[in-house]
């Protein structure tokens, strides 16, 4: 197949899958549990691509994407509440001190180059620190933009540790699954650029890298901005589906939940990234829904199964993927159209 | 400001001590498997616990010793199951790996307790009040500093003059040489995990007496703050990571006092940064260079 | 004079181990020099100060005239220094990176081979040629670039056919037979279009015929790139082949220089390889 065609079946394929989703939501309603499961699954999509591009491509361990999403979610909460509400909701704050809004698909870009700012400033002390001490890094900067974020003195821009709400949310699951679409395009295309090539040949040999001329700061620094970036607009749908967002959910927890998103889906694929994500809501949100609620059988109460239950099946199930099945469901392959072709045994190349 | 600082310093070093026990366990097994032990924070938690769930039927004489046999035993237990088989792994594998299993633990545990707020039982000596000059203290504020002292000179001599000290010196120096000289690895890291959890344990009688309320949740931030605090003093230095969770203790204290606690915890993550910029191996840590 | 290569008493210590001693050449246009001696002598020691990825504790590296390293015992050094030269050498600290170096035109390989292990040969030589590019991240996303990286595969792909690998292409780098591997590191550190090129024990590893074929290629693509080649070997017949000039060391220390007729019959250079006899 040429290259030329691959890419116009790849296209279809893809405008195919977006009707899809539009007719099951005009078939199931906005409130269903598969809707649910869709929107959430295509911003957790979004985000879990933004970390594989630096863990997975470029082999940097950073465990800082919760930060950058709050970042993402505060920028785009703070400029689109409208003027009407802004009273209600900094309600502690006299109405805050930003007495403006702007479009929201502007509030999105804006939270992407926002959180950005942040990573260039972050990354330059930190991403001159090996491996783990990268990661403990990371997670640090995470914290202590929440804690800036909770500061009582910045109530008035950010209110605080207290909700944001009544800014503009999706009217439809489309939304972010375009979204999420051209941004993850986006990452592929600077995946297979030759910057991307660069990033690969620093996550396999730094050293070997750097003598081939490549500068490791700046290339570092140039995927974890558009890492951040990427997880910044993330954030901002993460903050459209939840309709409130507060500083105090972007925990760590956060980072560890995408993390392990990327290892389901293989370290270093997009795919298996776009896979695990939806994999991962569907399981926790809606097929494993069960285990959290008492079920009689008769007068037998089947024993185990009470709030809380679904959260450890589902951890037990990510430890024996993490010990025993390390490569995720894509390795570092991607889906691609000789993967089918090779299964059904035809030569490939 | 005399009568503010005193209680303060107080508490400092008595929360320093905590975080020290926690500490240690952090510094060894990174020591010697090069690994942040994400889980460990969370095996603090556990332990607060079984303490909880044992002190509700059993008398206090013996809910304490069986408090830190469980927790050694899950140490034990989670280096077996989640780390032993990743030995020859990738180090980011081993690392995923303990996150996962501070996953798992905070949702078993958010699962027994039903994510309510555990009180902790009172420990009748450690809780009760004693008065310093103007100000009045519990017990455990005191004698926190003193038995985290007498525990690491006792680990530090441990390691100086034993057996398995020397093993564990040697496994940390060099992993497959030690190997190769007939070290029984895997031996040498359970027991490295073992000190770890038995620390950790007493860290989480102390901590918790202080406390009183245990949370699934509530041993993550200790734990990072411990893992600085072993960064700070030169990680697989045992004495470094001791004086490192006391200058954060103390240091944490005065910024509560100041007025500004949401920037204690904060606070720690910064000193990291500025450390491993200006001294990446800390005040006692030893430089490691990559062959080439 | 000038020199493409010259090192200036060079002192490499690591704590009180004193790797490099007082170590001085130089290297000119077009030469093909090589750099032997014993196991441990600190070959490759003397590499890794030129291309950057350790810092002299003394002594200073010029290419082309100009400064890419210069240092001198500081602080904690200044008390544990053990070099034979005792004058600090003169001037600002400089301590250029490795990429810095490399594209200044310096290029290496390395004793134990470091390919990209994930990337197939091609990558591994599209990789090498990132540092000439003229695209930015922007540009080289969204392909605004696409005559350069045309160009750039074109290349590679020709650079590849030199060394004899253009039919495993697309195999997987580190899937490549020993020899093969150690060709695609010279074709990968060809792709940042060095003038002076450092070889670490290009034959270990190889055959006597493989070594022969080897010596030639070297000697091409000296002629066919304009390099000057500067290379560590234990083969002594490629070696002596080969090289215009030979320098040998021992324990850190440059124990003999010149023709690789005279390296031959140096007392020294047997002493160091053979040992003494016992008197």
């Amino acid at each position: 197949m040429k290259k030329s065609t691959r890419m116009i079946i790849g296209f279809l394929l893809l405008a195919l899958l977006f009707l899809a989703v539009w007719l099951i939501e005009r078939a199931m309603g906005t409130n269903s549990m598969v809707i649910t499961v869709l929107k959430k699954g295509a911003v957790y999509a979004l985000i879990a691509v933004s970390m594989n591009l630096l863990n997975g491509f470029t082999g940097l361990f950073s465990l800082g994407q919760a930060g950058f999403m709050l970042v993402g979610a505060y920028t785009y909460a703070v400029f689109t509440i409208p003027m009407a509400k802004r009273m209600a909701v900094y309600q502690y704050y006299q109405g805050g001190i930003i007495q403006f809004e702007i479009p929201f698909f502007l509030a999105i870009l804006l939270a992407g180059v926002v959180a950005a700012l942040f990573a260039a400033l972050i990354g330059m002390p930190v991403l001159r620190l090996k491996s783990d001490y990268l990661a403990i890094a990371t997670l640090g900067f995470a914290e202590i933009i929440r804690a800036i974020i909770q500061y009582d003195k910045l109530g008035p821009i950010t209110n605080g540790s207290n909700l944001l709400k009544t800014y503009p949310t999706f009217t439809t699951v489309l939304f972010p699954f375009v979204v999420s679409a051209v941004c993850i395009g986006i990452i592929l295309l600077l995946i297979h650029s030759t910057y991307g090539r660069a990033f690969k040949a620093i996550r396999d040999d730094e050293i070997a890298a750097e003598a081939m001329g490549i500068n490791l700061f700046r290339h570092k620094q140039l995927a974890f901005v558009v890492s951040s970036f990427f997880a910044g607009v993330g954030g901002a749908l993460l903050a459209m589906y939840q309709g409130t967002v507060q500083a105090n959910a972007f925990k760590s927890a956060m980072t560890y939940e995408i993390l392990l998103i990327v290892v389901i889906g293989g370290m270093g694929s997009v795919s298996g990234s776009v896979m695990a994500s939806f994999l991962f809501i569907a399981c926790s949100e809606w097929w494993m829904r069960f285990l959290d609620s008492e079920l009689m059988i008769g007068t037998f109460k089947v024993p185990l199964l009470r709030s809380g239950f679904r959260m450890v099946v589902f951890s037990i199930l990510i430890m024996l993927v993490v010990l025993f099945y390390r490569r995720g469901i894509m390795g570092d392959r991607e889906l691609s159209f000789d993967m089918f072709r090779r299964r059904k045994g035809v030569a490939s190349k | 400001m005399i009568d503010k600082l005193l209680p303060c310093l107080l508490s400092g070093v008595s929360v320093g001590g905590q975080y020290a026990l926690i500490a240690v366990g952090y510094t060894m097994v990174y020591g010697i498997l090069r690994l942040i032990n994400f889980a460990h924070g969370d095996i603090f938690t556990a332990a607060g616990f079984f303490m909880v769930y044992l002190a509700a039927s059993l008398p206090l004489s013996l809910s304490l010793p069986l408090v830190i046999l469980l927790t050694v035993a899950l140490g034990f237990a989670v280096e077996r199951v989640a780390y032993k088989p990743l030995r020859s792994a990738p180090r980011m594998s081993v690392m995923i790996s303990a996150i996962g299993v501070s996953y798992l633990l905070q949702n078993l545990m958010w699962y027994i307790t039903g994510g309510l707020a555990k009180q902790y039982p009172v420990i009748p000596w450690l809780s009760t009040s004693i008065a310093i000059g103007p100000t009045s203290t519990k017990i455990v504020t005191l004698f926190t500093p003193v038995l985290t002292i007498i525990l690491s000179v006792a680990l530090v001599t441990l390691i100086r003059r034993t057996k398995i000290g020397m093993a564990m010196r040697a496994v940390s120096r060099d992993f497959e040489t030690a190997r190769l000289m007939g070290i029984k690895i895997d031996s040498v890291i359970s027991a490295t995990f073992i000190i770890g959890s038995f620390l950790a344990a007493v860290g989480s009688v102390l901590y918790f007496s202080n406390y009183t309320s245990v949370t699934p949740t509530i041993g993550a931030m200790p734990g990072l703050k411990a893992f600085v605090a072993a960064v700070f003093g030169g990680i697989g230095s045992i004495p470094g990571a001791v004086i490192g969770a006391f200058v954060i203790g103390i240091c944490e204290n005065i910024i509560k006092m100041l007025g500004y606690t949401t920037f204690s915890d904060a606070f720690t993550f910064a000193l990291l940064i500025v450390i491993l910029l200006f001294k990446p191996t800390g005040l006692f840590g030893e430089k490691i260079s990559e062959k080439v | 004079m000038s020199h493409v290569l010259r090192l200036e008493n060079i002192t490499m210590q690591f704590g009180g181990v004193v790797a490099i001693n007082d170590l001085s050449m130089h290297i000119d246009q077009g030469e093909i020099v090589a750099l032997i001696g014993p196991n441990g002598a600190g070959k490759t020691t003397a590499f890794n100060c030129i291309t950057g990825v350790y810092e002299p504790t003394n002594g200073a590296v010029y290419f082309n005239d100009q400064c890419i390293v210069r240092n001198q015992p500081t602080g904690r050094m200044k008390k544990l220094y053990a070099g034979d030269n005792r004058t600090p050498c003169e001037g600002p600290r400089i301590a250029m990176t490795p990429d810095k170096i490399t594209k200044l035109g310096i290029a290496r390989t390395f004793q134990n081979i470091r390919l990209f292990k994930s990337q197939s040969a091609f990558e591994n030589v599209l990789i090498g040629m990132h540092l000439r590019r003229t695209s930015n991240p922007f540009s080289a996303t969204f392909r605004l670039n696409l005559q350069e990286e045309k160009q750039m595969r074109q290349q590679a792909m020709e650079l590849l056919e030199i060394v004899g690998l253009g039919a495993f292409a697309y195999e997987k780098a580190t899937s490549l037979p020993y020899g093969q591997q150690r060709r695609l590191e010279i074709a990968r550190a060809l792709a940042t279009q060095p003038r002076l090129l450092l070889l670490d024990e290009p034959a270990a590893g190889m055959n006597p015929q493989e070594t022969d074929e080897l010596g030639e290629f070297i000697v091409r693509i000296k002629d066919d790139f304009k390099l000057t080649v500067f290379l560590i070997e234990h083969h002594m017949n490629l070696v002596m082949d080969i090289s215009d000039r030979i320098y040998v060391i021992d324990f850190g220390r440059q124990i003999a220089h010149g023709s690789p007729a005279q390296v031959q019959d140096d007392p020294e250079v047997i002493r160091a390889y053979l040992g003494e006899e016992e008197a």
